[in-house]
């Protein structure tokens, strides 16, 4: 009885396995199959080179929304990634418990905002912020509508914070006691002690994450559409309008046919290479750590 | 746990407040603006435009001109892109220097409708015919094949009633028939209805108000797109499709269409802009980016 149930058991857990694989092998058939015939009827160099996006004229060039999508995610990192690191480390070393007790449940409501309210709260707040001070403003007047790379980046930045400091965190706890005591030993203050032996220490850890930072980042569509302006030409300032890769698909997804329709998919393939080379980068620099 | 959970209210209420307070701030920026928009300096247009493919933009961009010499769409790429009324709306809302358009019958007061060629975006003006910015709601159907059910919806929707709830929805009536009467012998069966999104919402309501006279018959409608919605009429998936732009010529070789409504579209800019009427030629010319400061049609 219990070795037919173990089987059987067996006999599930694969199939469980089974359907992740399936799935991402059926998107990848889907992708390639509807993408790769239409980039070659565009062309190749056309499609991935163009600086043109002008689907009513046959013009389909995605140079400007790859651009804009490295801008726009190189951004976030750029915001996002400091302000979580250290937010990280007082959580984990500075923290009183009391407000240990606060901050940790803000942070994890603040991954449970969709994404589309992100959107509006940067439309209603960022965007006039950054049009009043840094793109209209009296002292800054960079251009623009207030809508571009720079919002989007912010928005970006403040949505990615929960993955990096839920990544961070467990990190530099994992860390043995022992590194900083010794450190302390030795006669170090505690700021150096965590700064010089426990974060070097969690490097490792901490890299794997950073995978599901740029990922959050590129893959963030519906708060990036009402923030990003949305043009499609690559963005000459920081507050110039910014269409992503995301964005293109989900903007004209609704109303393309044919070739548009097509070249969208194809922008996804382009999406897709995207992560996949992004994962493959990290996986190799954590082997060559290990 | 009885702590975490009051922290948490405690932190969710604090964070509540702080944001009635920016949204009052923003408020009073507002009313601020207001009083000395005669003075302000509304610089560079930004322009705002929909997404390429939607039928609004088809509508606006054909109807204004904005095309280049082979007639293809020629809206600047500088203009900003949205999918959706309700971003377009804020953002013109937030902006004083924004200039863009929508559906007459989704225009609130948060933003102010231009004046085009000196006539006002109203229903009536678009039903004279006086305000040229607008474009017919259709259905389309493969005519010999219309079953007699679809064929009662569709007198529903140009009778008195029919047209009478298009007019309250804020669009425009095409048709005076006379008041709908169900069929004596009970309809039954089901139709189905694709296209257009502009269409669709208000096809909802028609559906439901004529599944209400007629308790057996089931309608599903679907909406795709206008360019969908033909493609499945022309291939018999749909039994109907809307469309919120004229069926093409070579559409209309193999469908019947009727056009069932109005639709004005409204050109809006900011309510603190000083710009009441601009000219066609003036839209035309800030649409396709050869025209990029206020000072140039004030």
């Amino acid at each position: 009885m219990s070795k037919t149930s173990e089987v059987l058991m067996k006999f599930v857990f694969m199939i469980c396995a089974c359907v992740s694989i399936a799935a991402v092998a059926l998107i990848c058939v889907f992708m390639f199959a509807n993408g790769v015939p239409a980039m070659s009827e565009i062309g190749f160099t056309e499609f991935l080179l163009g600086d043109k996006w002008r689907p009513s004229s046959d013009l389909y060039g995605i140079f400007p929304m790859i651009i804009g999508s490295i801008y726009v995610t190189a951004g976030a990192i750029i915001i996002g990634v400091p302000i979580g690191l250290l937010c990280a480390v007082f959580l984990a070393y500075y923290c009183p418990s009391k407000l240990y007790s606060i901050v940790k449940p803000a942070v994890e409501l603040l991954a449970g905002i969709p994404s589309i309210v992100y959107g509006f709260f940067g439309l209603m707040v960022i965007v006039p912020f950054i049009k009043d001070n840094i793109a209209r403003g009296n002292f800054i007047h960079l251009g623009g509508s207030g809508k571009g790379v720079l919002t989007a980046s912010i928005l970006l930045g403040i949505m990615i914070l929960p993955t990096i400091i839920s990544t961070v965190e467990p990190n530099l706890r994992a860390v043995p006691k022992m590194y900083y005591e010794g450190s302390l030993a030795l006669g170090a203050t505690k700021e150096r002690s965590v700064f010089c032996t426990i974060v070097p220490a969690a490097k490792s850890g901490v890299m794997a994450g950073v995978v599901l930072w740029i990922g959050r980042a590129i893959g963030e569509t519906m708060a990036v559409i009402i923030v990003a302006g949305n043009q499609p030409v690559i963005p000459e300032k920081i507050t110039s309008g910014v269409r992503t890769l995301t964005a293109n698909i989900v903007l004209e997804m609704a109303y393309a046919s044919d070739l548009h329709k097509d070249a969208l998919i194809a922008t996804a393939v382009v999406l897709f290479v995207f992560i996949l080379i992004i994962n493959t980068c990290f996986s190799l620099l954590k082997r060559s750590e290990s | 746990m009885f702590k975490t959970k009051k922290i948490v209210a405690l932190a969710a209420s604090a964070a509540l407040i702080l944001s009635m307070a920016v949204g009052c701030n923003n408020a009073n920026n507002t009313s601020s603006d207001d009083d000395t928009s005669s003075t302000v300096d509304l610089g560079e247009i930004n322009v705002i435009s929909r997404e390429d493919g939607s039928g609004t933009r088809g509508a606006f961009v054909e109807l204004m001109g904005i095309v280049d010499e082979n007639d293809k769409d020629a809206t600047t790429v500088t203009a900003e892109i949205t999918n959706s009324t309700s971003v377009m709306m804020s953002t013109v809302a937030g902006n004083e220097s924004a200039i863009g358009y929508v559906s007459l019958g989704s225009l609130y007061d948060d933003v102010k409708a231009l004046k085009v060629d000196g006539v006002e975006a109203t229903p009536e003006n678009v039903k004279s015919g006086d305000y040229k910015v607008s474009r017919p709601f259709v259905i389309c159907y493969v005519e010999d094949k219309l079953s007699d059910l679809a064929k009662d919806f569709i007198s529903y929707i140009m009778s008195a009633d029919g047209q009478q709830l298009l007019t309250d929805e804020k669009y425009i009536s095409v048709a005076d028939g006379e008041a709908y009467a169900a069929p004596e012998t009970a309809l039954s069966g089901e139709i189905s209805i694709s296209g257009s999104t502009s269409v669709g919402p208000v096809m909802e309501k028609l559906a439901a108000a004529y599944m209400e006279k007629n308790k057996d018959v089931k309608i599903s409608i679907e909406q795709n797109g206008s360019g969908a919605g033909i493609k499945a009429a022309t291939e018999g998936v749909s039994d109907i499709g809307m469309s919120s732009r004229e069926l093409k010529d070579s559409e209309k070789e193999k469908l019947a269409d009727t056009k069932i409504a109005l639709d004005g579209v409204a050109v809006i800019v900011n309510k603190a802009n000083t710009v009441e009427n601009l000219t066609s030629e003036q839209i035309k010319n800030i649409f396709l980016g050869e025209v990029t400061e206020w000072a140039d049609v004030q």
